[in-house]
């Protein structure tokens, strides 16, 4: 179970008028500021400082206050997002882990679900795992699928395995026991006896985790979980610590993965919550953004130096998966689903023996960096590229953080043209659409598995370098529309600070959906829901409404997968079978395009995600001031395979009801916006810039 | 013209987008669980002419990447737009290769012209014939193994043909379940025409069709570029599936590559006689057939992934196929379990590429381990269930660089295992153990990867268990470059009781309450000698409960005392068997090293030769007859030049004077 915590958030006034979300990424830490009293939202992007983690933060309060006259002791409410946990596992620089599994069964990470990552590679291989397996131990125990215990724990075998696992250098001890979603009682006789043998020890629950059926994606949770918390621990205490010193009155908030947001004290014992919050959040934040203006479905289209991210927002919901990856390792744990293409402003373009132009995945990622940051970059980027193309360079990049080199990009992007045979404008500007066909591919396919239109979609672009390649990006897909929020380079940050407290629970039920079924369910309902709302009002401290949210995964006899169906939970109570069926019929229907009204139903897993709403900022509208926007300047650009003039606009002056037409160029601190030739655009009272495909 | 090369990358990634999207929307919208359990179905755009020029890699079967669909689409000779075709026939077109493979093809127009095929297939879980799956090795006509749907019009000009479709769906077990993979099927295939159409208003139709032709040259290049960097040579080698029938004869598949330059042929002369059973592998003759290719295809992209995939690949390679040979069988021989010896050919195709780039390749891949299903009776609601449990694969073999992957990998990468939490919650069955089989790799400097292994208990009386493509229980997977054989795969019945039964290589059972399988995947080949493997490293796989005491000492020369490498006795024995053994390039194992020591090459040639002169409905018969004459005789009148080989087929044709008339 969590730990209990002393100290719970505060969400009524604390004299504070300031709400102020941070998200801390590998290069640069994005500020986004609230001010309740005028409405106003300021943002700030400063260079991340991970050798010192937390101090990126304070500087950039101190910044806030300096610039902008917010000081530290008017924030009431501090969100915040960090990449401690996923670098944790990225770098393996976590844990020293033991793994406690039931006996007979110590390969389980090693066999995984057998599947390779290139099964067309036969040399192909699975990640080595978190816990080594000569630090696996076999437990002499077993609990059967229906939760009873067959063979109980006997502490003197774990007291064995303990002594191993300490010899053999583990400091942390994960236990992942089969069919402990069905009954943890096992498992928590081993953390007994584990502690009674060695206090000191860290011992993290596969039950406590996620207590969900199929041992491999329970017991790789629960590792990644033991093996980052440390870590994450440490961390937060130490940014804890200096907010208190530089005397903010917030207790901090920390963004999950789940796309909500939890205490960040609680993110100590369950650090698993949180390692794909920067994802989640620039999803949640792309949904809200797209949502003012009435835009429902949405591909957000985050892009940074190394990656682009997309997710898929329907109905003004972001798509939910489990299984997304951490590093190398998939956890189960309900994310808000996030498609990393290894394509981005950094992807390293290059002619291969074939005279074929490839772009990525190879990246130049932050350091050296493109080219054309003139800091040892030699290969041609896509962001060289577009300083080939003349669309980058009007301005600088990163709030001043970098200067471009036109001269050093040219040079890059030479040695491309010179293998092409082409002009260097046109081998620019062949990199950049060999680099969307790429997205293409990927985005292609998400659509698909989803089996969604992207052409009944608007683009969200953000990050450093989507709003430069959102408008070619949407082109390609067909999609009419682009959207490109008044500061795109800290959406994530924005994400963290329209988040509601949130977080998901989960009992296995496996049973038919019958009565007898559903008398199941409804005991599972009866705990779930005092879990949770302990969780929200205890832990968190929430007085407000609470949201429940009642799903369960559920599927056909036979079939090997489930589909998470929303139920209604009086449904449930009154133990209404055909209206639980029918939900699913409906659900299975539009996930699949069919379902079988007469096959019976099995439901395997209970959720239930309680919420709790924190007040959204209600963004300052500006009043409109309808005609032409007057460029600051013009540019000789190369698009579409022609030299171009292109307007120069610089984004603060772009006020609301103003519109222009590409080709056309947008800068601002942020990033930079390409307007291509056949794009009309207009700025809205919330201050985007609304990109329109004519024709 | 061939299009710019910028273009042809951009052209590409639309392309694979296309073949993407397909695959997915087949896979989200067919009905049957075994699709999506299992993937086996492919998705693809073809030249006018059938030449498949993309494919998914995302999803789906990796075996049908060069797929030619250009005789069965040759078999229709009026297409109009809204015409979709189909056939599952291994027989007719050879595009299916055995019955629940039901092909299905449409024709893209563009203004009055066929610019692409859309194309695709899906395992149906059942067509009819003698067995519910319709697969079983006893099996010996095609007739047995289902419905056979020559090259048909199921849509034409967009109308359904109720009357085929009807005949189809009669002849079937489970008809709701093919009919909605079929309507998945024909949802995908209207994905990959309208990709086309909108490729088409992107590029041009020009730079369409002249980028098509160029996909598949730069895949051709690209491959032919890999093929450059091995040394020209002819490389024989051979494998044997333990049973060329149930409980029959060893059965030989020959394989030599030979290597000019840029270019491979692969000639298979001296492979079994077609069988009387179904393992036999349709390929109608073609010096290209997919199936043929698939381990080519697996060694030219390990050893650069960058080679795009499409049929171009195959275009480097031609294969000689003797006539009435299990690689090349006449109707109606049975094909339904051809995917046994598709594992063994592929196996059999990285071995004799090892010789050729030793450092390159590894040993044998893991093997022999089933894919399996459980039908019992529920005690508590005495319903009838019918579970597929895990399928059990093994590693990769060991290579230059490193050891192999454990419990998957080489050609069985694509597999996924079912959880233990599942088995047990589903199948009514309760697993003992699930892991990797100690002892099962390979020994080697670098070893193989280790098998599979599942321990598991029954319920109730009356539980079938079923074990498709059981083999390696007697003949293993060879080490090369002084790399040990992997272990023999297992199953076997109650072990460690009196009622212990070693079940070898039976597919099919029945078991009762209590009763115990255990069965495991036979391992992957080392690489080197193990002798001079790491003893740390030896010890670790120890401390892992990968490599007993007994196999560290005996196969790696290496002592473990009190958990440590006892350095000095480790050395003592290393040193007294230095140079001891000498071991060719693989080492077959002591099972095959007998086996051959009876049935030389040149006794196997002499088959093969006398064979090939019979009329092809008495090859096998004559096959076993001389099998069981070679066995008659005195060990010390064996010679293993053929001669008595020549001599057991003289006795035979003497016994059967029809055999003299009859021409092979």
């Amino acid at each position: 179970m969590p730990q209990r915590i002393e100290k719970k958030a505060d969400y009524s006034a604390t004299g504070g008028r300031f709400r102020i979300g941070v998200d801390i990424g590998g290069t640069f830490t994005d500020f986004c500021a609230f001010d309740e009293a005028t409405g106003a939202l300021r943002t700030l992007k400063i260079l991340s400082t991970p050798e010192t983690p937390g101090a990126e933060v304070m500087q950039g309060i101190a910044e806030l206050d300096r610039r902008h006259g917010q000081p530290a002791s008017g924030i009431r409410f501090f969100t915040h997002g960090t990449t401690v946990g996923v670098n944790t596992v990225i770098q393996r620089r976590g844990a020293a882990l033991a793994l406690f599994t039931t006996r007979e069964f110590e390969d389980v990470l090693e066999v995984a679900r057998l599947k390779t990552p290139d099964p067309y590679d036969i040399f192909s291989r699975r990640p080595p795992p978190l816990a080594p397996r000569e630090r696996v131990y076999g437990i002499a125990e077993r609990v059967l699928k229906d939760g009873s215990v067959e063979t109980p724990v006997d502490p003197a075998d774990v007291r064995d395995a303990v002594a191993k696992a300490k010899a053999a250098g583990a400091d942390t001890i994960v236990v992942a026991l089969l069919h402990a979603y069905a009954n943890p009682a096992n498992e928590r006789a081993v953390r007994d006896a584990i502690l009674a043998a060695e206090p000191g020890m860290a011992v993290t629950l596969s039950s406590d985790v996620w207590p969900v059926i199929r041992e491999y994606e329970r017991t790789v949770t629960a590792t990644v979980a033991g093996y980052v918390q440390r870590r994450v621990a440490a961390y937060i205490g130490s940014l804890q610590a200096a907010l208190r010193d530089a005397g903010v009155p917030a207790e901090p908030m920390i963004t999950k993965s789940n796309g909500g947001i939890m205490a960040a004290e609680l993110g100590k014992a369950r650090p698993i919550a949180m390692l794909l919050s920067g994802t989640a959040s620039g999803a949640i934040g792309a949904a809200d953004a797209a949502a003012r203006i009435g835009a429902q479905d949405v591909l957000s289209f985050d892009v940074g130096g190394t990656s682009a991210d997309v997710a898929v927002v329907q109905g003004g919901e972001p798509a939910f998966g489990t299984g997304e990856l951490v590093g190398e390792f998939p956890i189960y744990v309900p994310t808000v689903s996030v498609t990393s293409i290894g394509a981005g402003g950094g992807s390293i373009a290059r002619v291969d023996d074939f005279g074929v132009l490839k772009v990525g995945p190879e990246s130049a990622g932050s350091r050296p960096g493109p080219a054309c940051y003139g800091a040892g970059g030699e290969r041609p980027t896509v962001t060289d590229a577009f300083v080939a193309m003349g669309l980058l360079g009007a301005g600088a990049l990163g709030y001043g953080a970098v200067r471009l080199d036109r001269a050093a990009a040219e040079r890059a992007v030479g040695g491309v043209a010179e293998r092409l045979s082409l002009g260097l404008p046109e081998a620019a500007e062949s990199i950049v659409s060999v680099a969307v066909s790429g997205m293409y591919l990927e985005v292609s396919k998400l659509m698909s598995r989803r089996g969604a239109d992207p052409r009944a979609f608007s683009l969200l672009a953000f990050g450093g370098a989507g709003p430069m390649l959102g408008a070619l990006f949407a082109r390609e897909l067909g999609m009419a529309r682009v959207i490109v929020p008044p500061a795109p380079g800290v959406l994530s940050a924005y994400g963290g600070l329209i988040a509601d407290i949130r977080n998901d629970f989960i009992r296995t039920a496996f049973v038919d959906l019958d009565a007898g079924g559903l008398a199941v369910l409804e005991g599972l309902a009866g705990d779930l829901e005092a879990e949770a709302l302990a969780w929200l009002r205890e832990e968190q401290g929430f007085r407000g409404e609470a949201r429940l949210i009642w799903s369960a995964d559920m599927r056909y006899l036979g079939q090997s997968y489930e589909i998470e169906t929303p139920v209604g939970r009086a449904d449930i109570a009154a133990g209404r079978v055909a209206a639980l069926a029918e939900a699913f019929h409906g659900e299975h229907a539009r996930v699949y395009d069919h379902a079988d009204a007469q096959a019976p139903v099995q439901a395997v897993n209970l959720r239930l995600t309680v919420s709790g709403a924190v007040p959204k900022p209600a963004l300052a509208e500006a009043a409109a001031v309808p005609g032409p926007a007057a460029p600051s300047g013009r540019a000789a650009v190369f698009l579409d395979g022609a030299e171009r003039m292109a307007a120069l606009y610089d984004r603060a002056d772009l006020l609301p009801g103003r519109h222009f037409a590409g080709p056309a160029i947008v800068s601002q601190d942020d990033c930079t916006t390409v307007v291509p030739p056949g794009f009309a655009a207009e700025v809205d009272l919330r201050g985007n810039l609304i990109l329109t495909r004519e024709g | 013209m061939p299009i710019d090369k910028v273009t042809l990358e951009i052209l590409k990634n639309h392309t694979r987008a296309a073949a993407e999207s397909m695959a997915y929307t087949l896979y989200r919208t067919a009905h049957s669980t075994f699709v999506k359990e299992t993937e086996d179905f492919t998705t693809g755009l073809t030249t006018p002419e059938g030449e498949t020029f993309a494919t998914p890699t995302e999803l789906g079967a990796t075996w049908f990447v060069g797929l030619n669909y250009g005789r069965a689409i040759a078999m229709i000779d009026d297409y109009r737009p809204g015409d979709i075709a189909m056939t599952n026939d291994p027989y007719s077109g050879f595009v299916s290769t055995h019955s629940p493979d039901m092909h299905i093809w449409k024709p893209v127009f563009h203004e009055g012209e066929i610019v692409a095929f859309s194309v695709g297939h899906i395992h149906n879980t059942d067509v009819g014939g003698a067995v519910p799956a319709s697969l079983s090795r006893t099996l010996s006509e095609i007739h047995q193994e289902g419905v056979r749907i020559p090259p048909v019009k199921i849509l034409e000009e967009g109308e359904l043909n109720r009357q085929v479709l009807d005949i189809f769906l009669a002849n079937v077990r489970a008809p709701d379940q093919n009919w909605g993979d079929l309507k998945a099927q024909i949802a995908a295939c209207n994905t990959g025409e309208r990709k086309v159409h909108e490729m088409i208003a992107r590029f041009g139709a020009d730079t369409f069709r002249e980028g098509v032709a160029d996909l598949l040259d730069y895949a051709e290049a690209q491959a032919r570029a890999i093929v450059r960097t091995l040394p020209n040579g002819s490389y024989p080698f051979a494998d044997y599936m333990d049973e060329d029938s149930v409980d029959g004869r060893p059965c030989r598949m020959k394989l030599t590559v030979i290597i000019r330059d840029e270019e491979l042929v692969f000639d298979f002369t001296g492979s079994d006689p077609q069988l009387e059973s179904s393992l036999n592998m349709p390929t109608g003759g073609d010096e290209r057939h997919v199936l043929l290719l698939v381990g080519m295809t697996y060694v030219l992209y390990s050893l650069d992934p960058s080679l795009y995939l499409n049929s171009g690949i195959a275009r480097v390679c031609r294969c000689i196929l003797p006539s009435g040979t299990m690689v090349n069988p006449e109707f109606p021989a049975a094909v339904g379990m051809r995917t046994l010896s598709c594992y063994r050919l592929h196996g059999l195709t990285f071995g004799a590429f090892a010789q050729a780039a030793p450092d390159r390749m590894a040993g044998a891949p893991g093997s022999g381990g089933p894919i399996m299903n459980v039908n019992t009776i529920d005690n508590r609601t005495g319903r009838r269930i019918m579970a597929a449990i895990s399928p059990m694969s093994g590693g990769g073999g060991g290579r230059a660089m490193e050891d192999g992957p454990d419990g998957s990998g080489a050609n069985q990468g694509f597999m996924k295992n079912t959880p233990t939490e599942v088995n047990e919650a589903e199948a009514g069955i309760k697993v003992l153990r699930f892991g990797l089989a100690r002892d099962s790799a390979g020994p080697g400097l670098h070893r193989g990867g280790l098998g599979t292994e599942l321990v598991f208990q029954a319920f109730s009386p009356n539980t079938r268990v079923t074990a498709r493509n059981r083999d390696r229980t007697i003949f293993t997977g060879w080490g090369i470059q002084g790399g040990r054989p992997g272990g023999a795969s297992k199953f076997i019945l109650n072990p460690g009781t009196n009622r212990e039964v070693d079940l070898k290589n039976t597919d099919i059972l029945t078991i009762g309450p209590g009763d115990v399988i255990h069965v495991t995947c036979g391992g992957a080949g080392g690489w080197g000698d193990p002798f001079r493997r790491d003893p740390e490293a030896v010890l670790l796989d120890w401390r892992r409960g990968w490599v007993s005491a007994e196999q560290a000492r005996e196969a790696y020369g290496v002592v473990i005392a009190h958990g440590a490498v006892d350095g000095p006795a480790t050395e003592a024995l290393r040193a007294a068997r230095a140079g001891g053994e000498a071991v060719g390039f693989y080492d077959v194992g002591p099972e095959r090293a007998a086996f051959e020591s009876v049935w030389t090459d040149a006794n196997y040639d002499a088959l093969t030769e006398c064979l090939a002169a019979l009329p092809v409905h008495w090859r096998f018969y004559a096959k076993h007859r001389i099998f069981d004459a070679v066995d008659m005789l005195d060990p010390a009148a064996r010679r293993g030049d053929g001669s008595e080989v020549r001599a057991a087929f003289d006795a035979l044709r003497a016994e059967f004077p029809q055999l003299r008339a009859a021409r092979g």
